[in-house]
Order: structure tokens, then sequence, then C-alpha cells
């Protein structure tokens, strides 16, 4: 037993080193974002602060634009997300349950499509988009942020798919469904959980997004999303990191809040059994 | 409740366990003749098409030309043929960021492979609240949005302010009194690599843990009672088993650490000096900021070509597994 | 069911996101709305309203939508706008930006406009600039150059008479003795260029040098090292970051905290210190920055900008109204005396007379005006900017000679690059 006990030590120990190395950063984001800024510039920073205050969230929400913004991202990483996760869902099917020649080009081509340097395809898009009235819109934004994910959301539902095994459809074509109805009917409800893990991906991306979204949208400012209003916010708010922090904060927020959320579907999503495979 | 445990199980890629039952069974219906699983792909394929092919093909068509402010405003490029390529392969300068981008990447990939390999290898062996306790810390970190997370490691590198030069302070180390992180080269470069690092060992952490628990364990009891050590049955058992889940993850990190681009814009700019330019910032430097964007132009192109050589072995691979699909 | 409500979810986020352009501006029963750029804290939000308020009430056709952008990445932000179909119709430029979009042919001819405007009382510092292949694009909009804003508290306590530093030498003892206890002498960021050019231009040395049509960086003259000697010096007298520049964080913010005894900056700062902290009222002063003689006040850099139009705005009347007003006489004398800048003529100077600190920017700009290379190249430098990463390798102990060297080939390639 206790010999057991000390074997686990080193182990126990790197967990914690893990744990504290994961979150540190993100607890500083977060203690910062309430700390007084008396606090925050002292000579000796307390891990846990005196005095918590919201007047930084206070000086972030009140910044010119934050709720247009926030819901400028929501509604462009939505529908980006969305868009993927309808086409992909598509196209992973064909990839994971029909048999057809040009499977392996496509997939080739998915791949291939990952490594799409989209930093530098800033000018062309910004041109396409002029020649066809498309500049300081969000659908831009929207169609731009979709064909970032899509890729990795075809290869990752297709992994999902994978893993259902097709019997059950088979059976339930046996029963009288057709080959989508059945798909339908017993693999999607299983897909869930894999759908809501994929969107998780495209919804960071999206969120996080900053060069398009800076350069795209020019003169239309109501059109604006988060991360070129952090980027602003930073230069108003220089010197205020206790501002700085409860904007990132916030901006976080929603990703963390979904990452929580969508875990626990997921979990409960497998949890019932049926995919043990 | 284990949280992500399983989820985890089937995540990304190609996960070893359903090719045994596949086979023969999704032969059998669907002979190849319908048109249904074009039509499934179509939408893919037009988007790529449309939102991805045709601006390469604009960037390729830039990369040929001589293209400043002037062409971007009134639209008159002239062809200049590869004299774009020629200016740029010529320059020492791109030559001296190919190189950093090899080391940057080279060195990002390193330490995220080694170090959430042994976080998966050590999740695997904690207890229930250790292991939900580890996987939600992981999934925080993961969760951080890039900007926020790169504004977050600004403020704890401050000169002034900051957490880390307090701490070293505290510590008796003197000479970190506001000492100047990203004045210095090497540093920025160090705290680049750190913030990738952590920002993308969650993903390859989870993934690889998940493939970890593919491996039946049985399997291990008995290479065990046969006297093999630790080590080696981590050679010969373990990483066979996780290995195409690994080299998925491995292509991916190469990938995205190749193209590692927003945080090092919002963070150095590729600064101080050209300390922390990797081929995407010079790009981008190279046609925004400078506005040659034909210049630019090309060394994306080139940037691809070279990406695309370190991945070609994995492409091929993946090509054949493809097939026996 | 759940394959439905998905479904149904994802159509209508999609098309809630495809319709959700933005309005369009323009034409609003009749009258015509025009979108202007300024640059943040270029006016105070004060004058902005008054000026916007005045110009729709003489002008009730047009309507004003005015948004203030950031320094930081506004090259880009500005090329998009031109190359855009839509552009703003009126954009604030620093001067030493105009000639390259100019150059690139995005912004609208206005030499008709210079006759009416008076342009042959421009300050020659803005309307050069603003001018390209004989024509002028940019219209002069305002000035400054840079002064030293002390405290006079400060320097009454530590028995100094700021009239009486004249040269270099003097003050840098001044600085000394100021610097002691929780004062700093001088807040002096480490990567504050345009102070470190002002040194340079005194030593007799310059930032690039041109021969030939080639422009080559000339930070690692002599002339030009010993300027980069004299930041290094003055900026240990203070607890400047050595890694940033005046804006991060805004120098005039830490100047308010009240432990700052001088800065370098444009006069008007002094009024965002003492808005920040209204217990510095009335304890602010300002001096020239001084030279290495006192014969002459050191060299300053007069910083400015234009306003311009782009070709591609649809209202070009209406953008050449709005222009006209406000770089017209009245408007400048109003912007003059609320900012502290330098009216856009020589002829207002009389204006901002009896300002103390436009009295002590007037004796920089009008015995030591200097500008940057007049060339669309310099633009290039600037949006790279290696003179910053040289300051701050300097400071922090790098030999001067070798970074120099490094920073000039910087400035030579960023300047000779493609074109």
């Amino acid at each position: 037993m206790t010999r057991s006990r000390i074997r686990r030590i080193p182990l126990d120990a790197a967990a914690v080193l893990t744990v504290l190395v994961c979150l540190f950063p993100v607890y500083w984001m977060i203690a910062t974002a309430f700390r007084p800024t008396g606090d925050i510039q002292s000579a000796n920073p307390r891990l846990i602060p005196y005095t918590w205050t919201l007047e930084h969230f206070r000086t972030a929400v009140d910044a010119d634009g934050f709720a247009l913004f926030w819901r400028n991202s929501i509604l462009v990483t939505a529908s980006a997300v969305l868009l993927a996760l309808v086409v992909a869902l598509g196209a992973a099917f064909a990839v994971a349950r029909l048999r057809w020649s040009g499977r392996r080009q496509f997939m080739l081509m998915v791949f291939i499509a990952q490594m799409a340097p989209w930093e530098s395809l800033i000018i062309p898009i910004y041109i396409i988009s002029r020649d066809t009235d498309m500049l300081d819109r969000l659908p831009t934004l929207t169609l731009v942020y979709f064909m970032i994910t899509l890729p990795f959301t075809i290869v990752v539902l297709r992994g999902f798919l994978g893993t259902i095994p097709p019997e059950l459809e088979e059976s339930a074509q046996v029963d009288g469904c057709t080959r989508l109805g059945a798909f339908r009917r017993i693999a999607f409800p299983l897909l869930a959980p894999g759908l809501m893990a994929t969107s998780l991906f495209g919804y960071i991306t999206a969120w996080n997004e900053f060069a398009y979204a800076n350069f795209l949208i020019i003169k239309q400012q109501d059109s604006r999303t988060l991360p070129v209003w952090l980027s602003s916010f930073q230069n108003t708010f220089g010197t205020d990191w206790g501002a700085t922090m409860a904007a990132s904060t916030l901006f976080a927020l929603p990703a963390l809040a979904i990452f929580l959320i969508l875990q626990r579907h997921v979990t409960s999503g497998f949890a019932s059994g049926a995919v043990k495979g | 409740m284990q949280p992500l445990t399983r989820e985890r199980t089937t995540a990304p890629g190609e996960a070893p366990a359903p090719r045994r039952s596949r086979q023969p069974l999704t032969s059998a219906p669907a002979p190849a003749r319908t048109l249904w699983p074009y039509l499934l792909i179509a939408p893919a394929v037009l988007g790529t098409l449309y939102l991805l092919v045709h601006p390469l093909l604009r960037a390729l068509l830039i990369s040929l030309q001589d293209f400043g402010l002037r062409q971007l405003i009134l639209g008159d490029a002239e062809f200049v043929g590869l004299e774009n390529y020629r200016t740029l392969l010529t320059d020492p300068r791109f030559w001296e960021v190919v190189r950093r981008t090899f080391v940057f990447m080279a060195i990002n990939v390193a330490l995220i492979m080694v170090i959430s390999t042994l976080v998966a290898l050590m999740v695997e062996r904690l207890g229930r609240f250790g292991r939900t306790m580890v996987l939600s810390a992981l999934v925080l970190a993961w969760a951080m949005p890039v900007i926020a997370a790169t504004t977050v490691f600004q403020w704890l590198f401050h000169s002034e302010f900051g957490v880390v030069n307090r701490s070293l302070r505290s510590l008796g180390l003197d000479s970190f009194d506001r000492y100047t992180w990203f004045a210095s080269g090497p540093a920025s470069f160090a705290i680049l690599v750190l913030l990738i690092v952590w920002q993308s060992v969650p993903f390859a952490a989870i993934t690889l843990y998940s493939a970890l628990t593919t491996v039946p364990a049985e399997l291990h009891e008995s290479a065990r009672i046969d006297g093999a050590g630790a080590r080696r049955i981590f050679r010969s058992i373990t990483f066979p088993m996780i290995r195409p889940i690994f080299m998925l993850v491995l292509s991916l990190e190469v990938i995205w650490t190749f193209k590692a681009f927003v945080q090092i814009w919002v963070m150095t700019r590729g600064g101080p000096g050209d300390a922390t330019t990797i081929l995407p910032v010079y790009a981008v430097q190279t046609a925004l900021s400078a506005q040659h964007y034909d210049l630019g132009a090309a060394a994306s192109m080139v940037t691809v070509v070279l990406m695309s050589g370190v991945l070609v072995a994995y492409f091929r691979q993946m090509y054949k597994q493809e097939a026996e699909l | 069911m759940k394959l439905r409500l998905l479904a149904w979810v994802s159509v209508c986020a999609v098309t809630a996101g495809l319709s959700a352009c933005g309005s369009s501006g323009g034409a609003e029963s009749g009258r015509t709305t025009i979108d202007v750029w300024l640059m943040r804290d270029s006016v105070s939000t004060e004058f902005q309203k008054d000026f916007v308020k005045g110009f729709e009430t003489a002008h009730p056709d047009i309507k004003v939508r005015i948004q203030i952008q950031e320094w930081d990445g506004i090259g880009e932000k500005v090329t998009a706008a031109l190359a855009s179909n839509d552009a703003p119709d009126v954009i604030e430029a620093g001067n030493t930006q105009v000639a390259q979009f100019a150059a690139g042919g995005g912004l609208a001819d206005l030499s008709d406009e210079v006759g009416e405007l008076g342009g042959k009382d421009w300050l020659k510092g803005l309307a050069e600039p603003g001018s390209y292949e004989g024509k002028q694009y940019g219209i002069p909009y305002y000035a400054a150059n840079r002064v030293v804003i002390h405290r006079t508290d400060l320097f009454e306590k530590a028995g100094i008479d700021p009239a009486e530093i004249k040269t270099r030498a003097q003050w840098t003892a001044a600085t000394e003795k100021l610097d002691e206890g929780g004062t700093q002498g001088i807040y002096l960021p480490g990567q504050m260029w345009y102070a470190l050019a002002g040194f340079v231009w005194d030593e007799g040395g310059d930032l690039a040098t041109e021969s030939g049509g080639a422009w080559q960086g000339a930070l690692d003259t002599p002339e030009a090292i010993r300027g980069m000697e004299f930041y290094k010096e003055l900026q240990a007298l203070g607890k400047g970051p050595k890694d940033s520049d005046e804006d991060d964080p805004p120098q005039a913010d830490v100047m308010a905290k009240g432990d700052v005894a001088q800065i370098i900056s444009t006069p008007g700062g002094a009024k965002v210190i003492t808005e920040a902290n209204p217990e510095l009222e009335g304890k602010l002063g300002f001096f020239p920055i001084p030279g290495k003689s006192a014969s002459k006040p050191g060299a300053v850099f007069t910083g400015g900008s234009d306003l311009v139009v782009p070709a591609a705005s649809a209202h070009q009347d209406a953008a050449r109204t709005f222009v006209k007003e406000l770089t017209g006489d009245t408007w400048q004398k109003k912007l003059a005396v609320a900012m502290s800048y330098v009216p856009n003529k020589t002829t207002l100077a009389d204006a901002v007379a009896d300002d103390p600190g436009a009295a002590a920017m007037a004796a920089g700009a009008a015995e030591n005006s200097h500008a940057t290379p007049n060339t669309p190249a310099w633009a290039a430098v600037e949006a790279e900017n290696p003179i910053k990463d040289y300051m701050t390798a300097v400071i922090t102990g790098g030999s001067a000679e070798s970074e120099a060297k490094k920073a000039s080939e910087a400035i030579t390639r960023a300047m000779n690059a493609g074109s």
C-alpha cells in the first residue's frame, strides 16, 4: 500500500504540474481581469487578488460597439460552422459509406486543402470579393471561414463515421429503410456527439480569425468582429492591462463555456454504449 | 463520470478499430454507377473550387505579374514571367527565413509530440479523479482563443508588470528586473515556441490518449508477464498500435506550425529584426506592409511547395491506406 | 427529430448570416452621407462634435459619419479602402504616407482646390509631401512637432529654471538632478524614433541618403551613431520601457500618474495629461527640445496629417466640401487652439500666439525643422520599422556600430525592394 503510494508520487506530481501549466495562463487572465488596477501594478503580485472588482469589465463592455461586434462574431461563426457541418456530413458519408471512383482523389484533395496558405490568399480573396461586390459584408467572412474549417471537418467526421459499424444501418435497411433513411435513423443520432465535437474546432477557428476580418471589413465598422475589436481595444487601452484582460476574458468565455458544455454532451452520447464497436 | 475519456476514443482520423469489420460488409451494396456520392461531395468540391482553388490560381497569377499598390487599385498588371521567383530565390534574406521556418517547425513539432505523448501516457495511468482533472485542464487550455492566449502571454512576459519577471526577481535573479523579453531575438523566439506548444499540446495529447485507450490491456499484461520493461512495451506494442493516429497528429502539427501566423503577428510582427519571421509572416510583411503583392504571392507559393515536400511521404502513405478501406 | 432540428437551425443561421449585410451608406432622404476616417487622438471628441455640428448646419444636405482609425496597421487599412469600389470619402493620412498612395493612383487630384484654399501659404512640411508629380493630392490638415513637456512644480522643487535649459548638456544635467527618489527625470520609451531622428539631425546625420536615385540607410554614419548615444544616455534618466514606443503605453497616461518630470511630446499631450489627472492642471510647462549649442534649438520632425479624397469615393463633391471646410481658415484656427497644433498656413500662426505650448513648438519648427526622406519608398520603412528594433538593441546593451549597420541595411532593403 504505502509502497505503491510512494511509487505514484512522480506520476501525481506530473499530473499536478500538467494541470498547473495548462491552467495558469487562463487563471492569470481571469485573475488580472478582476484585480483593481493598483494591485495589478504592485511590486509583488499576489496569486489570489485581495479585493475583487468589476471595474475592468465595465470598461470593456462600455467600449464602443461591444454588443454589436459580439453579435457579428456569433452570427459569422455559427453560420460558418453549421454550413461546414452540413456540407462535410454529406462528403464524409460518401467517403465512409459509399464506393465510387475518385474517392481517393477526393480525400487527397481534402488533405491538401488543409495546407492552404490562408494568410497569403487575403489579396486574391480581397480582389475577388471586390469584383463581386462582396466587400464589407459579413457573408463574405462566413464563406471564408466555412472554407477554412471545411477540410478538417470532413476528416474528423469521416473518422467518427468510421467508428459506427455499418452493420447497424444494414440491419435497418433489411427492415425496409432506404439507404439514406437508415443513415438518418441509425447513424445520425450516434453521430451527433461527433458533430458537436467537430463543430468545436470550426468554432474556435472562426471565432479567432483576425486577418480577414480586419482586411475585408473596411468601411462598415458596424460589421466588425470581436478579434478586430480586441486588437483595437488593446491600442486604445494599452496600459490598462486589467481592461485588456477583461476583454480577453469576455472574448474567451464563449469558447471555454461551449467546450465545457459540449464535452458533457459528447460524453453522454458515447456513454449510451451503442458505439463500442 | 469520465468526461472525454471515451469521446476521444474515436476522435479524429482513422482509428484502427473499424477496419476489422469494414471490408466484407461495405463492399457489398452500391455498385459505383450511382450519382449519389457525387451529389454528396458536390457542395464540398464546388466550395473548394470557388473559395480555395480560384483564389489560389489568382495568387499564382499575381506571382507571375508585376503587382503592387498601383495594380491593386487600377488593375492593369503586366506579366513578368518568373521574375518574382528569381528575385525571391536569389535573396539571401528569403533563405534565412526558410531556414528559420524549418527550425521553428522542427522545434515545435518535436516538443509537441514528445510532451503530448508523455501526457497521454500519464493520463492513462492516472486514477479517475486525476484523469478528469488533467483532461479538463487540457480542454480549457485548448479552448482558449489564440488571440486571447497571445495577449495573455504578452502580459505574462511584460517587462515591467509581468508575473514572469517578478517571479524570477523574487527568486533572487535580479538581472530579470524589468528584463525586456521581446527585445531579444532568441527570447522572443522561445516565448513563441512556448506559446505554440502550450496551445497545441492539448489537442495532440487528448487525441493520442484516446488512441491509447484502444490498445487492449491484455497485450500489456502478457508482455509484462514475458518480462518486458515499460520502455520495451511502449516501443514494441503500444506505439505500433497508435502509429496511424500518431502520424495523423504529427502531420497536422507540421501543417499548423508551418503556418503559425496569428501568434507571431500579434506578438512580435516577426521582430525584433527578423528573429521570429517565418514564411507566412514574411509573405504577409512583403505583401501587405511593403505592398509587393507579387513577391508575397510568390513566397506563399514557395511555402506550399516546401510544405508539400515535407508531407509528401505522409500523403503517399495516406493515399495507399485509402485504397485499402 | 434531432436531424430536423439541426437542419432547421442551420438553415436559419446561414440565411441570417447571408442576409445580415451592413446597412449601406449613401443617400437617405435626400442627404448625402459621407464617411470620414480620422486618426485616433488627432482631434478631441469635443472638437469633433463641434465641427460636425457646425458643418452639418452649414451644409444641411450632407451628413457626416466619422470613424476613428488606429495608427497600428493603418497602411494596410487605407490600402484596402483605396482599392475598394466603395471607399470612405475623406481620409486623414500621415504626411509621409500620401506620396505612396498618390503614386498608386488611389487618390483624387485636388489641384484645382489649391487656389481657393490659399495653398501658397501652406506649411511646406505638409504641402510638399501631399503633392506628387506636380499635382496636389493631400490637403494640409495640421502639423505639430515635439517639445519637452515638463512639470513646473518638480522643476521648482529641484531649483531648476526651464528657461535656462538651452543646450543638451544643461538638459541632461537638469534631468539627472530631477531623476531622484520616486521621480523619473524623463520618461523616454526606447523606441521613440522621431526623437532619435531629431538627435541624429542635430549631429548632422540623416536617416537615409539618396545618391543617383538609390536610397541608402544612413544610421551607421558616425553622426547618426552619436545621436543614438545621446538618446541612450537620456533614456537612462527615467524608467521608460526599452522595448516599446510612446503609444504603448500612451506616455501621457504615464505622466498623468504624477511621478514623471518630463516627456517629449507634441504640446497637445498636455491636454491629455490634465484630462487624465486634473490635479496636474497648471503644473505643466513647455520648452523646445534643446540643441547642441544655445544658438539653435534641437532639430525636430514636422509631423502632421493631410486630408485626402480616395478616387473611389462615391461622393466626390461632398468630400471636397468637407475637406475645404476643415482645412479652411475658420476651423483651422479653432483646431489649432483646441489641440495646440500648428495651423496649416503660416498666415494663421497668430491664432496660437499666446499658447505656451505652441510657442515652444514654433521655436523648433521655425529654426530647425526636418522631414523624413521624401519618397514613396519611405512608407515601407515605417511599416516595418527597423529603426525601433535598432534603438531597443542599443539601449539593452548591443553594440551601436554593428546594430546601426544592420538597421541601415534593413532600411536600404526596404526602400529599394522591388519597384
